[in-house]
């Protein structure tokens, strides 16, 4: 059987349903000792003294380790020059920031021992927000100054363009920071032998890898990372994991014992990369047809206190800022800036999910302007096949936006109420979205992928991207199953060893599918060259003669002479034809004009629309969403189940992102880090997410398809703003919308 | 203290700190990692159990509570010849299952739900799985899949004439 295209069980799925899938915090090893660490308490500082002593004779304590003790440069980062410290050892520059390190006997003594160390710290003014960040006179955060990032992507004229505009709309668009707020808070276990072995919950392991041999001091080789069943991730278990990773491996290499760091809920919301929060100027010029003629857009993203990946997610905001529509004339200016906050990095959308509010945003006070349709408008302005998108690129297929704008036209009849009520307030928003996939501008893409087969048939892919939940190496698996001919319970996917699987590039931008799908297509088809070879051997035929199919070699032209799979890899074994392969998929480099962000820069982009009809109680503020479409041009379905839940996962994610989650600061210190203050949606909080797959074939993808994990958190972030702003008949400008703000547009409305 | 209780089938005597809390004791003492912690104050049901049949945030209950009563954990849900329970395969068929970390937990407030309430409405499953947090699946499947369980156990129960 085929199983592209079907609903197949996850293939790790066994393991997690039974509970004996090991997550990193499940290793258990003899002599293990477990880590802590103090954190500054205060956003902004020097450290003046660290005194431990209290801490040190607390029994069960075997170890405190300070910024001194990291035998390497004590940095981490995404980007060189790096800027973030493992352990700090002489300015705060965020509440959340590791000072000291406390290693002892158990959890708990390590967590009452870290509470004990005395840091004594010269405060500064805290600098909280971007434009305290940015005044001409403000402290500088990092000797480089406040500005983390800043480009610029420039099409046509704008400027010029706008004269030409009959209608304008402006306005400046607001969101919140978001955690990750993954099931498993981030931890690692470190075992120290002649090499180091770190198993870690994390996303990138090679990544890590590089980070914790360059701060032990030692080559990479000498450290081998084990990704372990991995709950969650969405971007974040990224510099966090190699913060901690470091800090075990260190540990376990002075005391010569296993070491565990395990992060508490609140360290995990507090000392871990959240979701930027953004303000963006966004003005947008159109004719009175409403064709789009000009964009300009101001992105300003606050991210906190390091630069993890906020480069990347500041080129990002400015690709997308134009969301999925050919506009001749755009400029967009996107910039992070530094402040004494919990640094931001990537989160699941990369920056898209901010910009697309706002676009969508100006697309719909645009069309009211206009007096036009709401799709209508952007079914004119969407992104067609042979379009130069925002950076000029031309895709000549695997363009699906309007057939994901026909299915939404399509799928239901407006569902308008028909009877007035008093309570209620009812509306409908749309909202569609462009999200590159690969690395593109954010560096080479570059995946390698091994397939082996062994004499009985059964395949084994290693590939060295992660599964975080996200279904990756079930595509993986059916990928080998429909290329070998076995079945797909024949397939195993190797764990993430740094010793076991090629370097694969970050699992990150929706790639694992695409790109990652790619190598072991490649590799899974030379594996079927040696078996097509001996069958065709065994058959006295030529190999193109011979279809591997149901578990078997079988003859083209005469269905009833077939061999069975294993006996054609022994035979093969035997003859010595290599039942093994190791193959790279390499995505073309981008290439544009670092000063204009014009050129080539993704290797496709997953397109979507989204509809939802929302009922507003004008009392509470509660919204319910009676009806959620996502339709999704994902080039070709592999797994229709872990496509839903991707695009139903990232759709919640959206709709808390646009409606109820926020990191609530106080003079910056996070208030609510814990899932009693944070807002993170429940069952009862659930959407009715239904998905829409279009499949327009995208030729840089195995059997044609394309990622899907992110572009949903951003359309249904933006889809939500639109069809509250219309029930409620005012626009909204700031994310989250909580039902205290609707209450209040709502008594507004009622007054003015 | 000496503890007493049964967990999964088996009797247990163990030696504790009185004030552990029981997913310690789980997790550590038996080694049943299954249960898993993901936030340690009660809000994410993460580390449920059932406890005389009756779901419990596992990080929430001191060990002494465990006395000369009966616990089941997600190692204790399949059967012993390592066949699933019709919740485990609905599960899996629906695509309930993401990264897996809160699917012991939800499992177990299946099966407290569906032990007591063999057709329960969409309602009744929210209010029962309204304290397990998920952030990967957006819900959706996992409540096809409690749906899907209980069609499965009540055909069960048609097929071999008693509740399973
Ligand atoms: S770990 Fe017990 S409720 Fe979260
Ligand atoms: S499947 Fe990941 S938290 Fe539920």
């Amino acid at each position: 059987m085929n199983v592209i295209g079907k609903k197949v069980r996850k293939v790790d799925g066994q393991e997690l349903i039974t509970g004996r899938a090991k997550f990193a915090g499940d290793y258990r090893f003899p002599g293990m000792v477990y880590g802590s660490v103090k954190r500054a308490g205060v956003p902004a500082g020097r450290i003046t003294k660290i005194d431990a002593d209290a801490a040190r004779q607390l029994p069960g304590v075997v170890d405190v380790l300070t910024a001194a003790d990291i035998p390497g440069p004590n940095l981490i980062g995404v980007l060189p020059p790096f800027d973030q410290p493992l352990l700090a050892s002489d300015e705060i520059r965020y509440d959340g920031e590791s000072v000291v390190l406390v290693i002892a006997e158990s959890a708990e003594i390590a967590r009452r021992a870290a509470e004990k160390v005395s840091v004594t710290i010269n405060p500064y003014d805290p600098i909280l927000t971007v434009d305290d960040a940015l005044a001409p006179d403000a402290r500088k955060i990092h000797e480089t100054g406040n500005v983390t990032f800043t480009k610029k992507l420039i099409k046509g004229d704008a400027a010029a363009a706008f004269e030409g505009a009959d209608v304008i709309v402006e306005g400046v668009y607001e969101t919140s920071n978001q955690d990750h707020a993954y099931l498993e808070p981030e931890t690692v276990c470190a075992v120290p032998g002649r090499r180091i072995t770190l198993y870690a919950s994390c996303q990138s392991p090679f990544h890590i890898r590089g980070h914790v041999a360059a701060n032990l001091n030692l080559p990479a080789s000498s450290v081998k990372v084990v990704q372990a069943s991995t709950g969650g991730s969405f971007g974040g278990k990224d510099d966090v994991a190699t913060e901690i990773g470091a800090l075990a491996c260190i540990a376990a290499l002075r005391l010569n014992r296993p070491v565990m760091i395990a992060h508490e809920r609140a360290e995990s919301m507090i000392g871990s990369n959240l979701r930027h929060a953004a303000r963006i100027r966004c003005k947008t010029g159109a004719t009175k047809d409403g064709k789009i003629v000009a964009r300009d857009v101001n992105v300003l993203l606050d991210g906190g206190a390091y630069a993890s990946e906020s480069p990347f997610v500041t080129m990002k905001t400015l690709i997308h800022a134009a969301g999925p529509y050919t506009i001749e004339n755009l400029f967009v200016e996107s910039t992070t800036v530094y402040t004494n906050k919990t640094y931001c990095g990537a989160f699941r959308g990369f920056g898209v999910p901010q910009v697309t509010f706002a676009s969508e945003s100006q697309i719909d006070e645009l069309a009211d302007k206009l007096g036009m349709d709401r799709l209508e408008i952007r079914r004119l302005n969407g992104l067609k096949a042979g379009d130069a998108n925002a950076t000029g690129q031309v895709y000549q297929q695997s363009v699906g936006l309007q057939e994901t704008i026909t299915k939404i036209a399509e799928s239901v009849e407006t569902s308008a109420p028909t009877t007035e009520d008093d309570r209620y307030l009812y509306g409908t928003g749309y909202a569609c979205v462009a999200q590159g996939i690969s690395n593109g501008a954010e560096g080479v893409d570059v995946t390698g992928a091994s397939v082996q087969m062994s004499q009985d048939g059964s395949v084994l892919v290693g590939i060295g991207l992660t599964e975080l939940g996200q279904g990756s190496r079930t595509v993986w698996a059916q990928l080998a199953s429909a290329i070998l001919g076995v079945s797909l319970d024949r397939v195993s996917v190797r764990l993430v060893d740094t010793d076991g699987v090629h370097d694969s590039g970050p699992t990150v931008a929706s790639r694992s599918t695409t790109v990652g799908g790619m190598a072991v297509l490649k590799a899974a088809e030379e594996v079927k060259k040696s078996l097509v070879t001996m069958a065709g051997l065994m058959m006295k035929t030529d190999a193109e003669n011979i279809e591997l199919r149901d578990g078997f070699a079988i003859l083209k032209m005469d269905d009833n002479a077939r061999i069975p799979i294993p006996d054609v890899a022994t035979a093969a074994y035997w003859t010595g034809f290599p039942l093994m392969n190791l193959a790279f998929s390499k995505a073309p480099d981008a290439d544009y004009d670092h000063d204009t962000h014009q050129g080539d820069v993704y290797i496709a982009y997953n397109y979507g629309t989204h509809r939802m009809d929302v009922r507003v109680d004008k009392l509470t503020g509660q919204v319910k969403v009676l009806n959620h479409l996502a339709a999704h041009d994902v080039g070709k379905v592999i797994n229709p189940l872990g496509l839903e839940g991707q695009i139903e996962g990232a759709s919640l994610i959206g709709f808390g992102f646009a409606h109820m989650e926020k990191i609530r600061y106080r003079d910056g210190i996070i208030q609510n880090a814990n899932f009693a203050d944070y807002a993170l949606p429940s069952i009862k909080d659930r959407i009715p997410t239904a998905t829409i797959p279009v499949e327009d074939h995208n030729p840089t993808g195995p059997f044609g398809a394309k990622g899907a994990g992110e572009p949903p958190v951003a359309a249904a972030g933006a889809v939500f703003a639109n069809a509250v702003s219309d029930a409620v008949g005012v626009r909204f400008e700031r994310l989250p919308i909580t039902r205290e703000d609707i209450v209040e547009a709502i008594e507004r409305g009622n007054h003015d | 203290m000496n503890l007493h209780f049964i967990c999964n089938g088996q009797a247990v005597q163990i030696d504790v700190e009185p004030n552990a809390r029981a997913i310690d004791v789980l997790r550590d003492v038996l080694g049943l990692t299954g249960t898993k912690e993901g936030c340690g104050r009660g809000e994410c049901g993460a580390c449920t159990v059932l406890l005389d049949g009756k779901p419990v945030n596992s990080c929430m209950v001191l060990a002494g509570k465990l006395e000369g009563r009966t616990v089941l954990t997600i190692e204790g849900v399949a059967g012993a010849d390592g066949s699933l329970h019709p919740i485990q395969e609905a599960f899996l068929d629906v695509g309930a299952v993401q990264c897996g970390f809160c699917t012991p937990g939800m499992v177990l407030s299946t099966k407290a739900l569906l032990d007591e309430n063999d057709s329960p409405t969409i309602d009744e499953i929210e209010d029962a799985l309204s304290g397990n947090l998920c952030r990967c699946t957006g819900y959706g499947k996992i409540v096809d899949g409690v749906l899907e369980a209980s069609e499965r156990l009540a055909q069960g129960t048609q097929e071999h004439g008693a509740k399973p």
